[in-house]
């Protein structure tokens, strides 16, 4: 399915990984593919009836089935849960509290948002605050903190439905919200999502950029190539297979931990692989998927960068060129080096690069980059000889994305219409708190990245300055703030056999 | 050049709640002022980190810690402490159970009633050095580290105002930077170096000797043998075998530790003590550092007992000289972190103030420098299963963590002298501080000084 995807690019030689014929028909779609052949989409983000078992999740998947891993399909359709849409579906406590902490605790938690940096005093936050979470009841609330950990909607599960037109999008979304309807679940939020390829079949975010240029690339276990072989490990982006998938080997050479189930006559249709005796693994082939609105000011953006290009030096550097040392890369994808960009290979930007021999100082790509943030692969080694270690390392924090635009085209990017418009950020990881999580704190907002002071992404995080290295002298303009977080969550994102054993969830008594 | 001690005292159990409430009351008063921490700041010109936890413990009543990293020699260092806590800290310190060896008159002498005795000398008592320190900006002095500090803040200051023609030298700019801040940062003192010649000579004599001493300890053995089997042989002979032997007992020390490390149980699920773990996440990534203190038990085993201090020592040996620029393998998040044996050598303690996460700070270790985290913590009881002392351990992420999480306590009281910055950005500000103070640079000089601006 991954073939001719959006993000994971297949190679000329054995095409795009994929999973083998044993766990292919077990995992969803979406672990494998962002359905790039299927251009329209939207995000229906469910609030269940209170103890609503299972149910209701038999009868969507009869009106509109979860696309399996098995190849390009005419609809594609992906569902997650939160914590409270789990529990309110009966899963019980001991399985609950399989799952890992920061799924447990839910992004809003109160020491979770100093650490993403979703504090409102940062001005990275929507006015009014996050619009949507799972709303976890905190345990252990912090009488000191006055910081709001719940939002006006909760969300208990995101459906995702993608087809090749409007038309078709419509129909089987109207089909999937009846039967939501008549099941007692409601909608509380639905976000349209578009991939909308310019001229050149690129898909470019909102403030113009060609986007989802780089992703890691899983082997090992399941993964394998179009002919059914292992798939080969990629030297810069390669992940093992446990990374992006619950129950086998990850990173640290375990298989990723997920939640587990006792093994009983209800859970018979889930495998034991990697979970300890007397239980059955309801996270195998499964994954968490994190999941951020993030809402962009176009005009504001564009704004900043005029200010901000008025105030440097030289008469070549206009606002688009201050954009781009901000992306880290050219509004094509081209990635930034000393004097230039690296050309494309076949038309597309290459991601074949590494940083330290070609641009340690960051001239061309600056080391506070939203790129080089993203993923610094070797550019934070202090010298050649811990080249290898440090991209090593980095390769320990990446995850898929699967995230989509949503909100209209901007007519005139200088220009704010008013549209509600962003990135319905996604992403699927096995271990959030080292993948995602790491890589926002980290690498995204961390005001010591490198060796920077009090900056961060000049792309995602608050306004402030951002520097430029340059020889002989760094330069370092101040940008605002222009994207702002407008909710958000961690969802457990089940294979098909633990969408089964959750189906068959009987209503919780009261 | 720094110091680390850490003062340990047996508590009474019943009034750990007390001295939980005052060390509170102590970092609430800190904080409550209108520059927070700004009178302890002055009142411990010397001091880098410190922190104060009361380490809870399944077998051992609970035992109140002061971790202290300081400049110079601890006896000044302690008379600041006790004039900037005073009566609050005799207070805490009369919760602690009397020591019932050599100190118990000078802790009688401090914690009576009315005692108004100097608490100095008996804190030092109390105190332990580490077998095993590191410090990353090595060499830096608090007060060096805050004027770098600052006279970076003014050289950016400058810069952001413009002030500087695009297309300037280097070489000018050092010229023109110099000149605007020479007089309110001193520049025309040089700064000493950061490792005096004799401390670094004796780092590496340190070293040396110790290597050398244990090779003499394992070749004995041999060569009395072959002297008194062969006395009519030549020594070389005797060294001979004396190296054979020692070669023999290697290897059988090696099976012996394999031996123990095939059985060592592990405890792969530390049980988990939520409020506990909230109250650690409610007081980190506050700033850009943070900080972790942790107590294990140590296997039992005369061979434990011998190995640990014996590892210990090479590896506090070897990081003098081999980590004096902060890096640990290829990581530089440590600004001062440090390895005791505590209670009688039945415990290690570990304590570290870092920057960035808890978490890639741990990632780091498991990802870059595994090895030498594994050989200190070989020994603590439920570590990771390691393979002869450095392999495996720590490189098993997860379980690390969750071992490395379990040990620790909260930080009731932590204190940083520059809360700010990373230790890289104190290697950076050092190297542009050092560049002002030079009174000219070379042109290539002047453009590599002017790449840290």
């Amino acid at each position: 399915m991954g073939d001719g995807s959006m993000t994971d690019a297949p190679r000329p030689d054995v095409g795009a990984w994929r999973l083998d014929a044993e766990h292919a028909p077990l995992a969803q779609g979406l672990v494998v593919s962002a359905f790039a052949h299927l251009p329209e989409g939207c995000a229906l983000l469910l609030t269940l009836p209170e103890r609503s078992g299972g149910a209701w999740l038999a009868s969507l998947r009869a009106v509109r089935p979860i696309t399996p891993a098995l190849g390009k399909a005419d609809l594609g359709a992906a569902i997650a849960f939160t914590v409270s849409g789990l529990q309110a579906m009966g899963l019980d406590d001991a399985a609950l509290r399989s799952f890992s902490t920061p799924f447990q605790e839910g992004m809003h938690q109160i020491d979770r948002k100093r650490r993403l940096s979703d504090l409102p005093k940062l001005g990275t936050v929507v006015d009014g605050g996050p619009a949507w979470s799972a709303n976890v009841p905190d345990a252990n609330p912090d009488p000191t903190d006055p910081t709001p950990t719940t939002t006006p909607a909760t969300v208990h599960a995101i459906l995702l439905l993608y087809a090749a037109d409007s038309p078709a999008l419509a129909a089987t979304e109207k089909a999937a919200l009846a039967c939501l309807e008549g099941a007692g679940v409601r909608l509380a939020r639905r976000i349209e999502l578009s991939l909308r390829f310019d001229g050149e079949n690129r898909a470019r975010e909102h403030f113009g950029f060609a986007d989802g240029m780089s992703q890691p690339v899983p082997f090992g276990g399941p993964i394998v190539t179009r002919d059914g072989a292992p798939f080969p490990e990629d030297k810069l982006h390669g992940v093992p297979a446990g990374e992006v998938l619950i129950g086998h080997v990850n990173a640290h050479g375990e298989p990723a931990q997920g939640p587990i189930v006792l093994a009983d006559e209800r859970s018979a249709m889930l495998r034991a692989d990697a979970a300890p005796e007397g239980f059955r693994n309801l996270g195998l082939d499964g994954s968490y998927l994190v999941v951020r609105e993030l809402r962009q000011d176009v005009a504001s953006f564009w704004a900043s960068m005029d200010r901000a290009a008025e105030t440097l030096s030289g008469n070549h550097q206009g606002a688009e060129w201050l954009a781009s040392k901000v992306v880290g890369r050219t509004l094509d994808g081209d990635v930034l080096v000393p004097g230039g960009a690296l050309s494309p290979v076949d038309g597309q930007p290459r991601n074949d690069f590494t940083f330290l021999a070609t641009d340690r100082h960051g001239l061309g790509c600056p080391l506070g980059s939203h790129i080089r943030r993203a993923n610094p692969r070797d550019g934070l080694a202090p010298n050649d000889a811990a080249g290898p270690d440090l991209l090593a390392a980095a390769q320990n924090h990446r995850m898929l994305r699967r995230g989509r635009k949503y909100g209209p085209a901007i007519a005139d990017p200088r220009h704010d219409d008013g549209a509600e418009r962003g990135l319905l950020f996604m992403c699927i990881n096995t271990d959030i708190a080292r993948q995602f999580e790491f890589v926002q704190q980290t690498w995204m907002l961390n005001t010591s990245f490198a060796t920077l002071l009090d900056e961060t992404d000049p792309l995602m995080g608050p306004a402030g300055r951002f520097t430029i290295p340059t020889d002989p002298l760094r330069s370092r303009p101040s940008v605002a703030t222009f994207i702002h977080f407008a909710g958000g969550e961690y969802f457990f994102l089940p294979s098909l056999p633990a969408l089964d054993y959750l189906q068959a969830l009987p209503a919780p008594s009261s | 050049m720094q110091s680390i001690r850490s003062v340990i005292l047996e508590l009474q159990p019943e009034s750990v709640a007390q001295v939980r409430v005052r060390i509170t009351a102590l970092e609430q008063q800190q904080k409550e002022l209108e520059t927070a921490y700004s009178a302890l700041a002055s009142a411990l010109p010397l001091l880098h980190f410190m922190s104060i936890t009361v380490f809870p413990d399944a077998q051992y009543d609970p035992v109140l810690v002061i971790e202290a990293n300081f400049d110079g020699a601890p006896g000044p260092f302690w008379q600041q402490f006790e004039r900037a806590f005073g009566e609050e800290l005799r207070a805490v310190l009369r919760c602690g159970k009397a020591p019932r060896d050599g100190r118990a008159a000078l802790f009688q002498a401090v914690t009576r009633a009315g005692s108004r005795a100097p608490m100095a000398q008996l804190l030092e008592a109390l105190s332990v050095a580490p077998i095993v320190g590191h410090q990353g900006n090595r060499g830096l002095d608090r007060a060096r580290i805050v004027a770098d500090g600052a006279a970076f803040t003014a050289v950016q200051a400058i810069l952001d105002r413009g002030d500087v023609p695009p297309g300037t030298a280097p070489a000018d700019l050092h010229r023109l930077l110099r000149a605007q801040l020479q007089a309110e940062f001193g520049l025309d003192r040089q700064a000493p170096p950061r490792i005096p010649p004799a401390e670094s000579l004796a780092d590496y004599a340190r070293l040396a000797i110790f290597v050398l001493l244990l090779v003499v300890v394992a070749l004995l053995p041999g060569t009395l043998l072959g002297m008194a089997l062969l006395p009519h042989r030549g020594f070389g002979l005797h060294l001979l075998i004396g190296v054979g032997v020692m070669a023999a007992l290697l290897a059988g020390l090696l099976a012996w530790v394999r031996t123990l490390e095939q059985g060592d149980p592990a405890q792969d699920a530390p049980p988990r003590d939520e409020a506990a773990l909230r109250a650690m996440a409610r007081r980190e990534d506050r700033i850009t550092q943070n900080h972790m203190g942790s107590i294990v038990h140590i296997k039992p085993g005369v061979l434990r007992a011998m190995l640990l201090p014996v590892a210990l020592t090479v590896l506090s040996l070897y990081l003098r000289v081999s980590a004096r620029d902060g890096y640990l393998s290829s990581m530089r998040t440590i600004h001062f972190a440090h390895w005791a044996l505590v209670s009688n050598r039945s415990r290690l303690m570990f304590f570290s103030n870092f920057d960035g996460s808890w978490e890639s700070y741990l990632d780091d270790f498991i990802e870059k420098a595994h090895t030498g985290l594994t050989l200190a913590w070989t020994s603590g009881i439920g570590f990771p299963p390691t393979r002869y002392l450095v392999q495996d351990g720590a490189s098993q992420g997860r379980k690390f963590k969750a071992w490395a999480r379990h040990s620790m306590a909260e930080s009731l009281f932590w204190y940083s002298g520059y809360k700010g910055y990373t230790v890289n950005q104190i290697e950076r500000q050092a190297r542009v501080a050092d560049g002002l103070r030079a009174a000219s640079l070379d042109p290539g000089k002047a453009a590599a000084w002017a790449m840290d601006l």
